[in-house]
Formats: C-alpha cells, sequence, structure tokens
C-alpha cells in the first residue's frame, strides 16, 4: 500500500499544473467578460487562442496523453489521465487537450488513418451521435438499412460536444430490430446535416444546447461499419470503464478549484468589521468541502491505479463517479453559500459550477434511466 | 441411471480436475468415471447391463451445450446426439461450463455435486470474461452526454 505518486507522474501532474496556470488560467477572464451575471462570457477561447494553447500542449506531451501510443497518442495511463484531468478540471476555459472518444480505438487497419489518426491529431472534431430526442436509450429510432454494399441511415442523434467546424460523427444506428450498429460518417457525406443552436455568448453559452445530427437516406458504404455489424455496444468494452474514473477525476479538480476561490474568497470579504474566514459556519464548512475533496481523490486514484493493474475496475470506477458528481455538487452549493447568496457564485467560480452542475444533470439523467 | 453407490470423487479428485480442465467437452470421460448403469433401470431386456457405462444417445449434452447455442452451424456437421459427436463438433472450443456434464443422465451425482461446488464458483467469472459479461450501457450514455 504506497499512496506516493512514482517520480513520473509527479511530472505529469506537475506539467498539466504549470499548463493550466500559466496558460488556461490568464484567459479566464476574458472568456467570462466583465457582467457579473456572466452574460458577456463567451463559450470558447478565439480560435487563435486555441490552436496557440493545443501547440503548447503538444510540445509538452500532454496532447492526448492517454491514447494509446499505436493511435498516435502519448500512451499514457488512467492514473495519468486522471491527474491530467484534474489539473485542466480546474479552469473555466474550455479545452480538450486531444481527448479522443475509446470508441474510436476500435477502428479497424483501414480506418485508422482516415478516422482516427486523424480525430487523435485534433484535425477534426469527434461527434458521438448515440442518444436520440425522444427517444428512450437504448432504444433508437435511428435506422441503418442494408442497401447494396452499404447502408442507407435515417434519423435524428443528439450530440453533446461543442459544434466544431470539422468534424467526423459515430453514428449508433438499429441494423435491425434490437441490435445497433455504429458507423463512421464524414462530414460532407451526402444526407448528413448538422444543426447547432449552441449559443456562443452569455451566461447560457456555459450549458451547452446539443447539436443535432440529421440523416436523411445518408448513404455510407459497408467499410465505415465501426467494430461489428450489429454490436455497437461491444464497443470500447477495455477503456470505457476507465473513461469513468477520469470523469470522477474531472469532478475533484473543478471542485478543489472551487475550494481555492471559497477560501480566498472568505480571506477577502469581511462582514460585521471581520473576515468572512473567522466565523465558525464558514471554517466548519471549508473544513468539509477539504475533507470531501480529498476522500474523493483518493477514490479516483485508487481505482486508476487499479485500471493500470490491469484488474476489472467497473464497481471502483462506477463507485468513484457517483461519490465524486456528488461530492462537486454539494461543493458548489456550499461555496454559493460562502460568496454569501446566489446560487450561483461570481465568476470565476460561476462558470465551474455551471460546469458541475452539468455533471450533476448528468448523473440525475442516469438515475432516471435507471428508474 | 449410476447405482445407488457411486463413485466416490475423493478417490477420483485428480484424474476429474484434469478431465475438467482440459479444453473439449468433459461429458464423455465423466461418463466413465462414472458408476454405469443401475440394477433398477427400467428398460425391458434380459441382458445384463448394470454397471454399463455408454452414451445413450439422449443428446441432452448436445441440447444444453452454450457453444452450440452460439454456432447452430457446427450441428451440421453430423446428425448424431452422443458424446462423441458433442466432442467432434465442439473441439477444443469448449467454454468449459460443464453443462453437458450437469445434464448427463449417465453421470454420476456425486460428481456432479463435485463440479457444482468446487468448479462453478471459478468458471462464472472466467466465462464472462470470454464473452464480455452484458455491456454496461451507461457507460455509452455518459460517453456520449458528458465528454471529457
Amino acid at each position: 500500500m504506497d499512496f506516493e505518486l512514482p517520480e513520473d507522474l509527479k511530472m505529469v501532474q506537475g506539467l498539466a499544473r504549470d499548463f493550466v496556470r500559466e496558460q488556461l488560467r490568464p484567459l479566464e477572464r476574458d472568456l467570462l467578460g466583465r457582467a457579473a451575471d456572466l452574460s458577456d462570457a463567451r463559450a470558447r477561447v478565439a480560435a487563435e487562442d486555441e490552436a496557440k494553447l493545443a501547440a503548447i500542449a503538444r510540445e509538452l506531451g500532454l496532447w492526448a496523453a492517454a491514447v494509446p501510443e499505436e493511435f498516435g497518442g502519448g500512451g499514457l495511463g488512467t492514473l495519468a489521465a486522471c491527474l491530467i484531468a484534474e489539473e485542466l478540471a480546474q479552469s473555466v476555459v474550455p479545452f480538450e487537450c486531444g481527448d479522443v472518444t475509446p470508441l474510436l480505438f476500435e477502428c479497424n487497419e483501414g480506418q485508422r488513418e482516415a478516422y482516427l489518426k486523424v480525430a487523435v491529431s485534433g484535425a477534426k472534431a469527434v461527434y458521438l451521435g448515440i442518444v436520440e430526442p425522444g427517444a428512450d436509450f437504448p432504444k433508437m429510432a435511428a435506422s441503418a438499412r442494408r442497401d447494396g454494399g452499404g447502408y442507407v441511415l435515417n434519423g435524428r442523434k443528439l450530440v453533446f460536444s461543442r459544434s466544431a467546424a470539422e468534424f467526423l460523427a459515430v453514428v449508433f444506428a438499429a441494423s435491425r430490430e434490437g441490435a445497433a450498429t455504429a458507423f463512421l460518417v464524414d462530414q460532407g457525406t451526402p444526407g448528413l446535416s448538422v444543426v447547432s443552436r449552441q449559443a456562443e455568448r452569455g451566461w447560457r453559452a456555459a450549458v451547452r444546447q446539443p447539436v443535432v445530427l440529421v440523416l436523411e437516406d445518408c448513404r455510407v458504404p459497408a467499410d465505415n461499419v465501426l467494430g461489428q455489424e450489429g454490436k455497437a455496444f461491444a464497443l470500447g468494452r477495455k477503456w470505457l470503464p476507465g473513461r469513468r474514473i477520469v470523469r470522477s477525476a474531472r469532478s475533484v479538480g473543478a471542485a478543489a478549484r472551487l475550494l481555492e476561490e471559497a477560501s480566498t474568497r472568505a480571506q477577502t470579504w469581511q462582514s460585521f468589521g471581520r473576515p468572512v474566514s473567522e466565523r465558525p459556519s464558514v471554517q466548519g464548512a471549508l473544513a468539509e468541502i477539504a475533507a470531501s475533496i480529498h476522500a474523493g481523490r483518493l477514490m479516483v486514484y485508487e481505482a486508476a491505479a487499479r485500471a493500470d493493474r490491469g484488474e476489472p475496475v467497473g464497481r471502483e470506477a462506477a463507485l468513484a463517479r457517483l461519490f465524486t458528481a456528488q461530492m462537486a455538487a454539494g461543493v458548489a452549493s456550499r461555496v454559493a453559500a460562502i460568496y454569501g447568496g446566489p446560487a450561483l457564485p461570481p465568476a470565476p467560480g460561476g462558470g465551474i459550477s455551471l460546469d458541475v452542475l452539468k455533471h450533476l444533470i448528468a448523473a440525475d439523467m442516469l438515475k432516471g434511466l435507471k428508474a | 441411471m449410476p447405482l445407488p453407490k457411486q463413485q466416490d470423487v475423493r478417490q477420483i479428485e485428480g484424474v476429474l480436475n484434469e478431465v475438467l480442465s482440459t479444453k473439449t467437452p468433459p461429458v464423455g470421460r465423466c461418463r466413465l468415471l462414472s458408476s454405469g448403469i443401475s440394477p433398477t433401470h427400467a428398460l425391458n431386456i434380459t441382458e445384463n447391463i448394470v454397471g454399463h457405462k455408454e452414451c445413450l444417445g439422449c443428446g441432452n449434452c448436445i441440447d444444453a451445450c452454450a457453444l452450440l447455442a452460439r454456432e447452430p452451424a457446427r450441428r451440421l456437421k453430423t446428425e448424431q446426439r452422443t458424446s462423441m459427436a458433442l466432442e467432434s463438433t465442439v473441439g477444443e472450443e469448449c467454454d468449459l461450463c460443464y453443462a453437458c456434464v450437469l445434464v448427463c443422465p449417465q453421470v454420476d451425482t456425486t460428481i456432479k455435486d463435485y463440479i457444482v461446488n468446487r468448479r462453478m464458483v471459478e468458471v462464472t467469472s472466467r466465462l464472462e470474461q470470454l464473452t464480455g459479461g452484458e455491456p454496461d450501457l451507461d457507460l455509452f450514455f455518459e460517453e456520449a452526454v458528458d465528454g471529457l
């Protein structure tokens, strides 16, 4: 039982920490705007800034760090990915650092160059069309009809990533009753259109509207089937539980930033002639926040270390996700109370809280699914 | 339909474990390790068959085989429903789920008990690894909704 991070992982953590502190945080003020209600906040940093950030991340070796080496990534393990995600979550600047959905790791030899390599290099964003409007997941109305040497796709898919100029899509569609097949659909395929109502400005910009992929008699060759026909949900089995741990790490990072903001606020804000930090209720709240963050972090690291040892982590990943999502939401509401009232604390805490809120919404959606 | 006094597993444990660990349907060899037909059989014949260990050809093992259920095309190889037919259609791709042994009327209950108590627990997780178990759909939902 060793709770000390190995030296190499400490270096990764240090790199990510410096990257966030020196590159991402200076952009926050500009991104969040001047208005207290975030009405002039922007959804993303300027394109040239984003390109600059990507170049620096590549240089540091943080780009696509968790993608296996044979697919053109850094080949670091789950724990390293957690450390990086934890640091990146400590900023409101949306920067994904070359993260690619592991469903694409299932590309066969012929698909790797055109899809996986392109996605890992960051040239194209990946739209993951799994969920549908009005459909009861995992049932899906989108259909794939076999036609000659290919398939004809019809239906609508919701994509929850940020809209991008260049993209490729992974679309789940029912090729026969009760069997979903995953298809690689490139931008510009006839019959594929995109409806995006994502706000670029204002506080709503942080709460993403899904992009809708509309498929109307969209014809794709049989070579574009990802994995096996009818076995879409067998994809990524090796990697998906690990992703859940990395997501948990993100909640921990967001909560840690909230704690940092809250303690600064408590030390600088005065009420009735003395700093808020001297009030026992605030001290107690900060201590409880710190304790819950520490607990969440230990859960995440333990699960990640297990994953890196090659052990099954289904249970540990689910436990970590459950705890950290609720923990982060609890921290956000307590921090709001320390800030003195409004449900959403002012920037930059506000932006982080919205992110946390999104985690919670996802958790609630999951609960609704199970009910 | 084994004898009232059946094979004592402790005496054959070594060879039984060997049989149960070899990747080929174990039913035939388990049958040979059993005690054979009991004197209380209800067959209307004069020949003394007490203690005989032949396959009856009932086909239970063929029907119970998980691999043949997954890949029915293998059944086309032969119309026979003996344990020999099972071995030739399944061969070394056997899952070692022991379903064939449990349904065989010629295998001693002592051996079946041994398999259930000592081998099946280990088998469940190994089989899940083999088939991957049920996919966790929540993981896909999270991946879609809450992309990193």
